[in-house]
């Protein structure tokens, strides 16, 4: 660093404080998004492409939620119907019933709550993103019900070849029905406000979402490691993913295994979309959206390794680290056009090298083919 | 062993020096040959009247549509080598059509358009660019005769010659992760590879070419717009692939998708095969490229987005893949929908979406009915047949019986809605009928008569001695059960 702070006084202490908390808030983005591919491919290896068109219909949920709430009173009640429906099914992954009376009990005081909370009141981020998340974890069931169960034995082209179908498909639905424009994302919020510390004599300039980014993150890799480590569901989880058919034959219900897991993926991705939102204040064409986070995202799964979930998080903020840093330290002068129109492209770059070099990642299991 | 041979009638005319036809034998493949000859020489002249029907009476935009079906005809064939016959999926054509339509474009650029190319920022590099053109080249090699506006052909076709070998390089770059990478990595990289190569040539480097995200206008569009042309040069296309895929290569490469260990160890060299599968088919894509181009007459980076590639691959799988008439009969319905399915991309009132979103939801549940009785499923109303359809009854009901509600009135605006009708049929045959319309066989007068090409005809059958000779027949299956019974159970 000070080799580098002699070579251009540029890149003094603020410089690599801000770049660092910013590459910390870019990564964890992306290692959220990442954990959705890698839960996906680590059960029942397919390349969820989906997966970025899912991200944007969490933005756009979460900017509907809080831009147009409170709706009108039939308005809230048919989105509380639809809410409730895929809640009953969420806890009918537990309970396995649908007239069981903890699901009709969780029916009711879901449909109840999100009526009056729809019709009453303005979401703030907080609720917009829990909202959003559940919205989108159920669009990602729905994927999985709708589209790949049906193809599950078939062939891998196959199942890729319907995946991206459905991220077409989801592209073009939110053409339809958002509109294909940029649009601002600006939820009332503290933590998009300016924020300013000082590292050894300097002052960083930036915003409070560097630190709430990361925070979030943490709170949901904590949950979602709890979850897979210490539940039923998730000890089912980890025996599909060793091997589906062994755990079919010791009574796993596996349909419900990876129901979840799409369901997790979603919802990660969901509370992704939203402070990708707030961080950029504003949120890309539906058509485009996407892509570039879901691919990047997935680069960075396959970075730390695809299947695993440390893998999935330290691949992400590799990741944010080598875009943030290659750019800042290669900065646009008199005689050199700097390298950020290439930003796009090291997340596929180091990607192909890891894959050429170490093709199980840096903390994943050995992939190699048998025979 | 050898001893059924040794009857077999060509055999004992190779014994006698003859060739199989002065033996007067004809193997099933030639079988009803003048019929098959005259029937292909009948079609091609009809395909011919039909494209000087269009050429001469269709109107600009049916001249336009065929056009457009023999571009991504040429492209979809070429995706299909990769996808269908080796079984690699790439999701990189549009990263090919890129390279060989800017490489096109760029070349044949009249020089009047020349100077807006970088209008922006001149450079020695951009100089250089301004000057790379098929007719400066001719000019410079002293063929002034290949720089006259009537030769202009040639030079078009030079230049989709070095677009088709510049995508063709990068083909050959794209083949070799192939080499270490298999199924869906491969498909990721190559999807890579179609965005980042769009996201290079918008760099400031490269925008010296291709003038950034603008793009150049005023490529001749003469060729690209003219059925003549794209049909003939979707026929070489054709041609080359349907004589490849049954060649020693084809055959290496249905090899190589059906199982590559395997393939490998029969002493195929998946590697070379691999590469040269990829390179051939960015040959071809490249030429789409270039002549998709000619067809804008324009070169931007929008026209080459993930859109065309998922478009040929709703081709490939709707007409079977691996077959390359069902990846023309797939173009043709993208081409179809996409050039008029204008109607659904209009604005209807909220109502009439109702109605059809009702009337595509109630189909769905009907197909999910009738899967679910075809697979013996209990129930047979199961959520995925009772849920669509109620939500679509519902719908219906809306849509019909809604005309007095307000909102339900306002208009909405189908953007999208020929990309998602090509997702849902996409989808739909994934799930429905993976080998698509022709499966993995291709078109022939064989097949529209029934003829099993597998089965002799009653012709081999006669020339076949031991088929039909009774004593011939028992001796042979005398033969067999002394020598091809290692078992012994046949000797009692």
């Amino acid at each position: 660093m000070l080799y580098l702070y002699s070579v251009n006084p540029a890149f003094n202490s603020s410089f690599f404080a801000g770049a660092i908390v910013r590459s910390f808030q870019l990564g964890s983005l992306y290692a959220l998004i990442a954990l959705g591919y890698t839960m996906v491919y680590g059960i029942i290896r397919l390349i969820n492409f989906a997966h970025g068109e899912v991200f944007m219909v969490g933005a756009f949920a979460a900017y509907f939620l809080f831009s147009l709430t409170p709706l009108a009173l039939p308005v809230a009640i048919i989105v509380a119907l639809v809410v409730t429906y895929g809640f009953m099914q969420i806890l009918n992954f537990w309970r396995g019933r649908m007239t069981d009376p903890l699901v009709l009990a969780g029916g009711a005081l879901a449909f109840i709550t999100v009526t009056i909370a729809l019709s009453s009141t303005t979401l703030g981020w907080l609720a917009a993103m829990v909202a959003s998340m559940f919205v989108t974890g159920v669009l990602g069931v729905t994927i999985d019900r709708v589209a790949y169960r049906p193809l599950r034995g078939a062939p891998r082209n196959s199942m890729l070849i319907t995946a991206i179908a459905v991220s077409f498909f989801l592209q073009n639905f939110g053409i339809l029905a958002f509109s294909n424009r940029q649009t601002p994302f600006r939820p009332p919020s503290f933590w998009t406000g300016p924020l300013q510390f000082p590292v050894l004599g300097e002052t960083v300039f930036t915003s409070w979402m560097v630190v709430l980014v990361p925070l979030v993150t943490a709170v949901l890799v904590v949950a979602l490691t709890l979850f897979v480590t210490r539940t039923r569901l998730g000890k089912a989880m980890r025996a599909t993913a060793q091997d589906a058919e062994t755990a079919r034959m010791m009574g796993v219900n596996v349909d419900r295994v990876i129901a979840t897991t799409f369901l997790l993926g979603s919802m990660l991705a969901a509370a992704a979309a939203v402070m990708w939102g707030m961080t950029f204040g504003s949120i890309n064409q539906p058509a485009i959206f996407g892509i570039l986070p879901g691919i990047k995202a997935f680069a960075a799964a396959v970075i730390g390794g695809i299947g695993s979930l440390p893998g999935a998080v330290v691949g992400g903020v590799l990741l944010g680290f080598l875009e943030n840093f290659l750019t800042a330290l290669f900065p646009r002068t008199q005689d050199f056009a700097g390298i950020t129109e290439y930003k796009d492209t090291f997340a596929f770059l180091a990607m192909i090298l890891i894959l050429l070099v170490r093709p199980s990642g840096i903390v994943g299991e050995d992939l190699s083919e048998k025979v | 062993m050898s001893a059924p041979n040794e009857t077999r009638p060509q055999a004992a005319a190779a014994r006698a020096g003859l060739s199989p036809a002065e033996a007067g034998y004809r193997p099933h493949y030639l079988a009803n040959r003048w019929r098959n000859t005259l029937l292909t020489l009948a079609g091609l002249v009809v395909v011919a009247g039909i494209l000087f029907l269009v050429d001469g009476t269709g109107g600009v935009k049916m001249q336009q549509v065929f056009a457009l079906f023999a571009i991504w005809g040429i492209a979809t064939v070429s995706l299909n080598l990769v996808n269908g016959v080796t079984g690699i999926l790439s999701l990189g054509h549009h990263g090919f059509m890129l390279i060989g339509g800017y490489v096109t474009g760029l070349l044949i650029l009249p020089t009047a358009a020349r100077d807006n190319i970088t209008a922006s920022a001149r450079s020695s590099l951009s100089d250089f660019a301004i000057g790379l053109s098929v007719e400066n080249w001719m000019r410079a090699i002293g063929l002034e005769f290949l720089a006259t506006p009537e030769t202009h052909w040639v030079r078009f076709l030079i230049a989709l010659f070095i677009g088709g070998l510049m995508a063709a390089v990068f083909g050959i770059i794209v083949g070799f992760p192939s080499l270490r990478l298999r199924g869906d990595y491969l498909a990721i990289v190559t999807f890579a590879f179609g965005e980042a190569i769009r996201l290079l040539a918008s760099t400031p480097l490269m925008a010296s070419f291709t003038n950034g995200a603008l793009g150049f206008s005023g490529v001749p569009s003469e060729f690209g717009k003219s059925v003549w042309w794209t049909f003939g040069i979707m026929a070489i296309a054709v041609f080359v692939m349907s004589r490849l895929k049954y060649s020693s290569y084809g055959r290496a490469l249905q090899g190589i998708r059906e199982d590559e260990i395997a393939a490998e160890a029969m002493g195929v060299h998946t590697a070379y095969h691999k590469v040269l599968a990829f390179a051939i088919s960015a040959f071809f894509a490249g030429v789409a490229g270039g002549l998709w181009v000619s067809w804008v007459g324009t070169a931007r980076l929008d026209l080459f987005l993930f859109f065309l590639t998922f478009y040929f691959l709703v081709a490939i799988s709707v007409g079977g893949t691996g077959s390359i008439t069902g990846a023309l009969i797939g173009t043709a319905l993208v081409v179809w929908v996409r050039q008029y399915g204008d109607p659904l991309e209009e604005s209807y009132a909220l109502s009439t979406w109702l109605l059809a979103l009702g009337c595509v939801l109630l189909v769905g549940a009907l197909i999910a009915f009738l899967v679910r009785r075809h697979k013996r499923l209990k129930p047979v109303a199961g959520p995925l047949v009772w849920l669509p359809a109620g939500l679509g009854l519902l719908a219906v009901a809306f849509g019909l019986f809604g005309t007095g509600i307000e909102a339900l009135q306002q208009t909405w605006q189908g953007f999208g809605m020929r990309a998602i009708t090509l997702a849902i049929l996409l989808i739909a045959i994934m799930i429905l009928r993976p080998s698509g319309v022709m499966g993995r066989k291709e078109f022939s007068w064989a097949m529209l008569f029934r003829e099993r090409l597998d089965e002799p005809t009653d012709e081999e059958r006669s020339q076949d001695a031991w088929l039909t000779n009774a004593a011939l027949a028992a001796s042979l299956a005398g033969d067999d059960e002394e020598s091809d019974d290692p078992e012994g159970e046949g000797v009692r």
